[in-house]
C-alpha cells in the first residue's frame, strides 16, 4: 500500500487535490470524516467540518476541473462534466432523461445556479408527514449561512437577456405573478454557459466556493476515485473502498479510506446504490424508493424580433402563477444550437429552416411538482432509475403547456413548436388549446429533469424512513447521508439551496455531538 | 477505450444523414457520424446495448419491405423507412427513431459550419464578457474570493481539539 504524494501536478490543481495523476499504487488514507461526493450535499459538510478542525477527505468519482477548463465546446463539456454524457434515463413510459454532474463540485458545476429556500408549506409537509423538526425559522440561520457562502443575489439587470425579457413581457401581459431569480453568482455577466461549466467564474458553484474553503482549512479532495462500497465494523461505518485508474500507467489501484464518520453525498440516484452495494437495507423498505423527479418539458417559441438568447444570464425570472395547480414554475433558458436541434421533432430541410431562425427562438419550459414516485434498483452494480409518470401529472403538463403557450403568444411569439413528433406548429393560442383538447399518449412525451430527490427519505419514524432528521441512517452507526435523497417529498423549487442548508445543519449536529461520534 | 461505431452501424448512420440533417450538412456526413460516436460512447452500458440491438434491427428490418438492408436504401426509400419507425407500431420503434434524430441533430449542429450558419458565435462572446467582468467588477470579485476563505466557524469555539493527520 502506498500513500498518495502531494497533489501539485504541473499546476493542475491546488494543494490538497489529488487526481488520477497522483495515485500510483494501492492507497490507504486515514481521516476523521470521509465524504463520498463533492457537490451540494458533500462540499458544505467538508468545509464546515474542516474549519472546525476535523481531518476531512472528500472522494469524488468525477475529475477535477477549474474555471479555465470550461470552454465554448458544448459537447466536450457535456462529455467531461455529465454522467453518461447527459443521457441517463429513468425507465418508464415515457422514459425521462436526467442529468447529473460528474466532477468535483458535482451538479453545482452544471446547474443554473437558482438558489431558493425551501418553501414554508413544503417544510410544513415534511414536519407533518415525516415528523421533522424543521420550519423556516429554525432553518433561517443555515439558509443565511449558505446564501452568504455561495453569494446568493439577484441578477445584475443589464445582464438579463432578451429571452428572459420576453418571458417577463408575456407574464406581464397575462397579469401573472413571477419572481426575479436569485442565483449564486457574483456579477454574472451573461455568458449563458451555466450548464457547461461557468467560464467566467461568476457562478459560485461548490467548485469555486465550498471546495476551496474546505481545502483552505485542510481538507483533502481525491478526484477520479470511484467508490465501490462502504466498510463496516458491526453496525458502524468505518470507511469506503474505491478504485482509481492512473492516467500514465493505465493501471487500476485500490483506494481505502478509513474514517470515524462516513458521509454519502452522491445524489438521489447513486447514494441508494452505494448503500445497497454495501449490503445495507432499511427496515422501512424505502431505500431507493420514493424517487421524485420534477419532470420538465419545454417548447420553442419563434419571434420575428432578434432574441440571440445566448447573450444573457441563464434564467432571470420564474413565473409562479400556477404553483397551487402543481406547476412549479415557467422559465426561459438558452440552449446551444446542438441541444436545441435535438429537442426538435423536425428533420431534414424542415430542421434546417427552423434552425436558421435560431436567433429568433425562446426556449421556455415548465416544471411539474410530481405526485407519484419511482425507484432506483441496482442492475449489474449500477443504479437504474424507474419512474412511471402519473396520469394526473400528464394532465397537469397538458394544462401547463397550454398556459405557457398562451403566455409566449402574448409576448409576441409568431409560432410555437411543441415537443411532439406528431404536433404541427402552433400559430396561435387557440391552436395549442385545440391540440391539447385530446389526451396526449404517455409515449409521446419527451421529458427531462435535473432534480432527483427522495430515495433515502428522512423521518422521525425508522419504520417509514431511511434516515433520521439530521440525515443519519437509521440502524447504522456513523453513516450520514447528505444530498437530495433525504428529501421526504419533492421540494418544488430548485433543490440546491435546500441540499446545502440541510448539509450545513447536519455539519452543526456533527460538531455538537463530536464527543459521541468520534469517541 | 473510446467507443467506435461498428461498421454496420456506421453505414446505417451515414445513410441517415441526408434524411435527418438539413441539406447544407450533406458534406459533413463523416464528421457528424464521428461526432455521434463521442456522444454514444458516454452513454450508460444498458443504453449502449439497446442502441446496438436497435441498429441491427433497424438495418435488417428494411429487408421484408425493400429487399435491401437499410444502409443500402435510396434516399427516398431511406426517408420512408425512417418515417415508418418514427411513427412506428410500438413505443420502442418510435423511441429508437426519435433517439436517432436527437443524437444526429445534435452532432450536426455541433459542427462549426452549422453553428456559424445559425449565427452562434459563443466563443468570442465568452471572451468578451469574461474580460469585461474582470475589469468592471474587480473589487467585488476580490471581496467574494476573500470571503470564501475568511474564518467563520459554524459553531464558534467548538472545534475538534486534536487534528489527526493521515
Amino acid at each position: 500500500m502506498a500513500v498518495a504524494r502531494s497533489a501539485l501536478h504541473e499546476g493542475a490543481g491546488p494543494t490538497g487535490v489529488f487526481t488520477r495523476h497522483d495515485i500510483h499504487g494501492d492507497t490507504v488514507i486515514d481521516c476523521d470524516v470521509v465524504i463520498v461526493g463533492s457537490g451540494a450535499g458533500g462540499s458544505p459538510i467538508a468545509a464546515e467540518l474542516a474549519e472546525a478542525g476535523f481531518d476531512v477527505v472528500v472522494v469524488e468519482e468525477g475529475p477535477y476541473y477549474q474555471t479555465r477548463d470550461f470552454t465554448a465546446d458544448t459537447s466536450a463539456m457535456v462529455r467531461q462534466l455529465y454522467r453518461d454524457g447527459g443521457a441517463t434515463i429513468a425507465i418508464g413510459n415515457p422514459p425521462i432523461m436526467f442529468q447529473e454532474g460528474r466532477a468535483v463540485g458535482g451538479s453545482t458545476v452544471i446547474n443554473g445556479g437558482m438558489s431558493w429556500r425551501t418553501p414554508d408549506d413544503i417544510l410544513d409537509r415534511w414536519r407533518k408527514e415525516a415528523g421533522l423538526d424543521v420550519d423556516g425559522k429554525s432553518l433561517d440561520p443555515y439558509f443565511s449561512r449558505v446564501e452568504k457562502r455561495i453569494h446568493v443575489a439577484p441578477n445584475d439587470p443589464e445582464a438579463i437577456g432578451n429571452e428572459n425579457l420576453l418571458l417577463k413581457r408575456g407574464a406581464d401581459k397575462m397579469g401573472w405573478k413571477y419572481v426575479s431569480n436569485l442565483r449564486n453568482q457574483v456579477h454574472c455577466i451573461g455568458s449563458n454557459r451555466c450548464a457547461f461549466g461557468c467560464p467566467t467564474g461568476a457562478k459560485q458553484s461548490a467548485l469555486v466556493s465550498y471546495i476551496p474553503r474546505a481545502l483552505h482549512y485542510g481538507a483533502r479532495v481525491y478526484a477520479d476515485v470511484k467508490v465501490d462500497r462502504m466498510t463496516f465494523h458491526g453496525k458502524r461505518a468505518t470507511g469506503v473502498l474505491g478504485r482509481v485508474v492512473n492516467t500514465e500507467s493505465g493501471k487500476s489501484h485500490r483506494v481505502v479510506v478509513r474514517a470515524q464518520l462516513v458521509v454519502a453525498a452522491c445524489g438521489a440516484i447513486h447514494t441508494p446504490a452505494l448503500l445497497a452495494r454495501s449490503g445495507l437495507s432499511s427496515r422501512s423498505g424505502r431505500l431507493g424508493k420514493n424517487l421524485g423527479l420534477h419532470p420538465n418539458i419545454k417548447i420553442i417559441a419563434l419571434f420575428d424580433e432578434d432574441v440571440t438568447s445566448w447573450k444573457g444570464v441563464h434564467q432571470a425570472f420564474q413565473v409562479r402563477e400556477f404553483v397551487e395547480q402543481g406547476l412549479g414554475c415557467f422559465a426561459a433558458v438558452n440552449l446551444p444550437p446542438s441541444v436545441t436541434a435535438m429537442s426538435l421533432p423536425h428533420k431534414g430541410r424542415a430542421l434546417g429552416e427552423i434552425m436558421d431562425r435560431y436567433n429568433n427562438m425562446v426556449v421556455a419550459g415548465l416544471l411539474v411538482e410530481d405526485t407519484t414516485s419511482g425507484n432506483v434498483k441496482i442492475i449489474n452494480g449500477r443504479p437504474q432509475a424507474f419512474y412511471q409518470l402519473a396520469d394526473r401529472d400528464i394532465v397537469t403538463m397538458q394544462k401547463g403547456l397550454v398556459l405557457l403557450s398562451e403566455m409566449m403568444f402574448a409576448a409576441g411569439a409568431k409560432k410555437i413548436l411543441l415537443p411532439f413528433h406528431h404536433a404541427s406548429e402552433m400559430l396561435s393560442a387557440d391552436d395549442t388549446r385545440r391540440f391539447f383538447s385530446k389526451p396526449i399518449p404517455a409515449s409521446s412525451w419527451e421529458l427531462f429533469t435535473v432534480h432527483m430527490m427522495g430515495t433515502c427519505a428522512m423521518g422521525s419514524d425508522r419504520t417509514t424512513s431511511v434516515t433520521d432528521e439530521f440525515g443519519f441512517m437509521h440502524d447504522v452507526d456513523r453513516l450520514l447521508i447528505s444530498d437530495a435523497s433525504v428529501f421526504p417529498t419533492p421540494c418544488r423549487v430548485n433543490p440546491m439551496e435546500t441540499i446545502m442548508t440541510l448539509a450545513t445543519r447536519s455539519a452543526g449536529y456533527v460538531i455538537d455531538n463530536a464527543g459521541r461520534l468520534f469517541s | 477505450m473510446s467507443y467506435q461505431h461498428p461498421e454496420s452501424s456506421r453505414r446505417v448512420l451515414i445513410s441517415l444523414v441526408p434524411v435527418i440533417c438539413p441539406p447544407e450538412a450533406a458534406t459533413l456526413a463523416e464528421a457528424i457520424v464521428d461526432h455521434m460516436a463521442l456522444t454514444i460512447g458516454q452513454m450508460p452500458p444498458l443504453l449502449l446495448k439497446a442502441l446496438a440491438a436497435g441498429f441491427t434491427t433497424y438495418d435488417l428490418g428494411a429487408l421484408p419491405r425493400f429487399r435491401k438492408r437499410a444502409h443500402k436504401l435510396s434516399p427516398e426509400q431511406a426517408e420512408r423507412y425512417y418515417e415508418s419507425w418514427v411513427h412506428g407500431p410500438t413505443p420502442v420503434h418510435r423511441q429508437f427513431g426519435q433517439m436517432l434524430n436527437q443524437i444526429m441533430s445534435m452532432s450536426c449542429y455541433e459542427q462549426p459550419e452549422m453553428m456559424a450558419r445559425v449565427g452562434y458565435h459563443v466563443a468570442p462572446w465568452i471572451e468578451e464578457v469574461k474580460k469585461k467582468r474582470l475589469t468592471v467588477f474587480a473589487d467585488d470579485i476580490k471581496k467574494q474570493e476573500a470571503s470564501i476563505l475568511a474564518p467563520d466557524p459554524l459553531r464558534p469555539g467548538l472545534t475538534k481539539a486534536k487534528k489527526e493527520v493521515a
